[in-house]
Order: structure tokens, then C-alpha cells, then sequence
């Protein structure tokens, strides 16, 4: 009955396997989310382009991505990529893919958080003689990105969630290391349900600090 | 009292070019949105140092009128030439343009993000590369001007309407336009706020600035325009000496509307 079968001593023996797995799982996040903002900067700023040379690839590259399970596409970079002669290892491969999927859903957050800057700050901008990229240099995209942080915020929780997929490509990441201790003990429960504790750890505080980001700056407006 | 007034200009513009030039000239210019055609046949010329007022019912094209002359708006067909030059000419650089011409919103349009002083000095320093240290010269002193100098530090959120309007006229003097236009600027102020406003664009006047003023203020068109035009349903019906036209309508609608708001 103790824990309904969690032992505890288990646990603790495996915890310093399983926290170098987390600090993989969130090395992998940050890369991908760091990468993936450029990504979502660019193709959020190609979205909502009067250009279609921009907004036609950028429009089919966030719809190819948000349509398709991420899980293919972890599998196509590290399986599929090797048949077009580009060989990559898992985690550069595991990062490639994360950072490309995250790029999508950012590019939405950024099309958003410009969209929500108001006209009169784009002709303010212009009438004063600065070009479109100066405007959304100096003008648009401060606004804007101090409007999305909550929105990113959220997207690196989810993303850190979602890198757990890259275990099937073998990275070292927190839930494969669950699954090597559980292939080693034969016992799923302890390791996974650890697993899944480390994962809240770090996700909570996470969420209340984007929650406490979010308050601040509603008062500040 | 309007008289006095001209005269006074006059003696003040002793440094402005030639009063006769013209600054401003709009021939048949046409714009619609969509169905809705906003202007029809727009002729118009503005003097240099002219203060020119333009009133209309709400809907009239006002507002579309002036957002041409920067190009915030694409006419559709006409000319529409600043300083001689056709601004839809290949020539024609768009942002040099905006740097001639001035506006002034109704929403002031500060950028939030910024100081006071950072609003009126980052076109000046993007767009003129000119130097900070003289940039922010030209900034306290135009702060000065408007009698915000100790706002300098202040975010817009800090400042009452009144205050921000006269920031944003700051900034765009900061350019040293050769034209300013104002878009309703007193309308979204609290009525005790509106004359502080009025009072920078007057002292605007004064040192010759032409200026293209889309207003309600009567008090304000009556004391300082040199001309009001009066517009509807994207037609000018009339233009005149303010006198003229407000005590003297000619057109039956100017009529009406005159005796509506007066």
C-alpha cells in the first residue's frame, strides 16, 4: 500500500539518472525555443507580408507543420533526411525537428501579437519618415514582443512537454532514461510516475512565472 | 481682429521664402474605399504660411483628404503636388516626403514603449542620421516649446491627453517639416485639456508654419485660419475667408451646417 507501489528508495537511487535527463530535456527545449523564435520572428513578419513571394511559403510551412503529428516529423528529419544525404545525429536531428515544429506555432504567436499592435502606431511611425523595416524595428515589434512573452512563455511549457517524443529517436532526454531504468528493474511504475513528477518540477514554476509576467504587465498598460 | 492677426503673421514671417508660393496643390483628385467614393474631384492649393482649417460633416472626407497628402491613402486618380512635385512621380521618395510633411493624429499615437523625449528623438536620429547629443538638443527644445521640458522623462501613460498631443506635435516638428497637418487633434481630449493644444498650434502659426487643420474648433478655425474650406459627401462646396463663411455661407449646406454648430 505504501504509494500504491511507488518505492521511494528506488526512486531516489534512479533520481540523478533521471535529473541529467532533465537537464537534456531542457537544454533541448531552450535551443529549440531559442531557435524556433527566430524561425516564428521571420515567418510570423512573412505571414503577414502583402508579398505572396513571403506570405505563400510562410503560410505553407506553419500549415504543413501544425498539421502533421510531431512525431512524423522527428522521424522524417532523423530517418528520412540520411536519403537526401544529409546524416545528422540524434540530438542535433532531435533539436532540428523540435525547433522547426516550435518555429510554426511562433510564427502564429508573433503574426497575432503584431496584428494586435494598433494602426495608429504603424502611421504614426511612417508619417515620421521611417521605412516598414524601421517601423517594425523600433515601433511594431517591442510592442509586440512584450505582448507575446506570456504566449511564448506558454509555447516553451508545451514544447518541453512535447521533447519527450524525441526519445523514440534514442536522446538521452528525461522519459528515455525513465525507460532504460524500467527495462533494467522491470519495474514501469516507480521510474515513470518519477518521470512524470520531474516533469511537473519544472513545468510549474514555469507556468507561474509566465502567469506572474502576465499580471505584471497588465497593471503596467 | 482677423486683420491684426494677418498682419501680425506677416511682420513674423520676414524669414519665410515668398508668401505667394505654393506649397500644396491638388487637382481632381478622386479616392474611394471600395464602393464608397470619399472624395470626388478635389481642387485645392496651399500657400506657404497658410493656415487653412477644412470642416465638414462627419463622413465628408475630411480626415481622407489630408492622409493623401503624406500618402497614407492611394488616390485613385488626380494629382496631388508638394513643393512641385508630383508625390506619385518615380522621383518621388515616399519616406523623404513624410519628413516634409508633418502630422498630428486625433489618437496622438505616441509610441508607449518610449520616453518623451525618445519619441521625438528616434526619427531624427533613423531616419535624419543626426546626431543624438544635437538630436536631443532639438527635442528638450521643442519640449520647451510646448511647455512639457520636464516631461522629457516621462512615459506617455504618465501624461494627461493634453500633454501627449503636445508631444506628438513635438515629434513631429522634430522633423522640421514644411507642412503640418493636423487630424482632428482636439478630438479626443477632455474639453479642459483642448486649450493647451489650441494654444501650441497658435503659437505654431504665429511663426509661420503652413498648416492644413481638420477641426471642430470654430473659435480656434475663426481666430487663426487664413482660410476655411467647407466639404461634404467628398466634395469642397465652398471656401472663404473665415469671416466669410461663417458669418456669410453661401451654399445652403455650409448654411445648415454652420447654423448647427455655431
Amino acid at each position: 500500500m505504501v504509494g500504491l507501489g511507488f518505492q521511494i528508495d528506488l526512486f531516489v537511487r534512479i533520481l540523478p539518472e533521471l535529473l541529467r535527463g532533465a537537464a537534456i530535456t531542457i537544454q533541448l527545449t531552450a535551443f529549440s525555443v531559442a531557435i524556433g523564435t527566430l524561425i516564428g520572428l521571420f515567418m510570423g513578419m512573412a505571414r503577414i507580408s502583402h508579398y505572396k513571394i513571403f506570405s505563400v511559403p510562410s503560410a505553407f510551412y506553419v500549415e504543413f507543420i501544425r498539421g502533421t503529428p510531431l512525431l512524423v516529423q522527428i522521424m522524417i528529419v532523423y530517418y528520412g533526411l540520411p536519403a537526401l544525404g544529409v546524416n545528422l545525429d540524434q540530438y542535433t536531428s532531435g533539436i532540428l525537428a523540435l525547433s522547426i515544429n516550435s518555429g510554426a506555432y511562433i510564427a502564429e504567436i508573433f503574426k497575432a501579437g503584431i496584428k494586435s499592435i494598433k494602426k495608429g502606431q504603424t502611421e504614426a511611425s511612417i508619417s515620421l519618415g521611417l521605412n516598414y523595416m524601421q517601423t517594425m524595428r523600433y515601433v511594431i515589434l517591442p510592442q509586440a514582443t512584450r505582448n507575446i512573452l506570456p504566449a511564448l512563455g506558454n509555447e516553451f511549457i508545451a514544447l518541453l512537454k512535447d521533447s519527450s517524443l524525441v526519445s523514440v529517436i534514442a536522446i538521452s532526454e528525461l522519459l528515455r532514461r525513465g525507460m532504460i531504468v524500467y527495462s533494467r528493474t522491470y519495474d514501469a511504475w516507480t521510474p515513470l510516475l518519477g518521470v512524470a513528477l520531474i516533469y511537473l518540477c519544472i513545468t510549474i514554476p514555469l507556468s507561474r512565472a509566465v502567469q506572474y509576467i502576465e499580471k505584471r504587465w497588465e497593471i503596467h498598460d | 481682429m482677423i486683420k491684426k492677426k494677418t498682419e501680425e503673421k506677416k511682420s513674423e514671417k520676414t524669414t519665410s521664402t515668398s508668401n505667394g508660393e505654393t506649397i500644396i496643390k491638388m487637382a481632381h483628385v478622386k479616392k474611394s474605399f471600395g464602393d464608397l467614393v470619399v472624395l470626388k474631384d478635389i481642387n485645392l492649393e496651399v500657400k506657404k504660411g497658410e493656415v487653412l482649417v477644412v470642416l465638414g460633416p462627419s463622413g465628408s472626407g475630411k480626415s481622407t483628404l489630408i492622409r493623401c497628402i503624406n500618402r497614407l491613402e492611394k488616390i485613385d486618380s488626380g494629382e496631388i503636388l508638394v513643393e512641385g512635385q508630383d508625390i506619385y512621380s518615380e522621383k518621388m521618395n515616399v519616406h523623404e516626403l513624410r519628413t516634409k510633411v508633418g502630422m498630428v493624429f486625433q489618437q496622438f499615437n505616441l509610441f508607449p514603449h518610449m520616453r518623451v523625449i525618445d519619441n521625438i528623438m528616434l526619427s531624427p536620429i533613423k531616419v535624419k542620421k543626426i546626431s543624438k547629443n544635437k538630436a536631443k538638443h532639438t527635442a528638450m527644445e521643442l519640449l520647451k516649446k510646448v511647455g512639457l521640458e520636464d516631461k522629457y522623462n516621462a512615459y506617455p501613460h504618465e501624461l494627461s491627453g493634453g500633454q501627449q498631443q503636445r508631444v506628438a506635435i513635438a515629434r513631429a516638428l522634430a522633423m522640421n517639416p514644411d507642412v503640418m497637418l493636423f487630424d482632428e487633434v482636439t478630438s479626443a481630449l477632455d474639453p479642459e485639456l483642448v486649450k493647451g493644444v489650441l494654444e501650441t498650434m497658435k503659437e505654431l502659426a504665429k511663426m509661420g508654419m503652413t498648416m492644413i487643420v481638420v477641426t471642430h474648433e470654430m473659435g480656434f478655425a475663426k481666430e487663426v485660419a487664413d482660410r476655411v474650406i467647407f466639404m461634404d459627401e467628398g466634395y469642397i462646396l465652398e471656401e472663404n475667408e473665415p469671416k466669410e463663411l461663417f458669418e456669410n455661407p453661401k451654399n445652403p449646406r455650409t448654411q445648415s451646417f454652420i447654423s448647427k454648430i455655431l
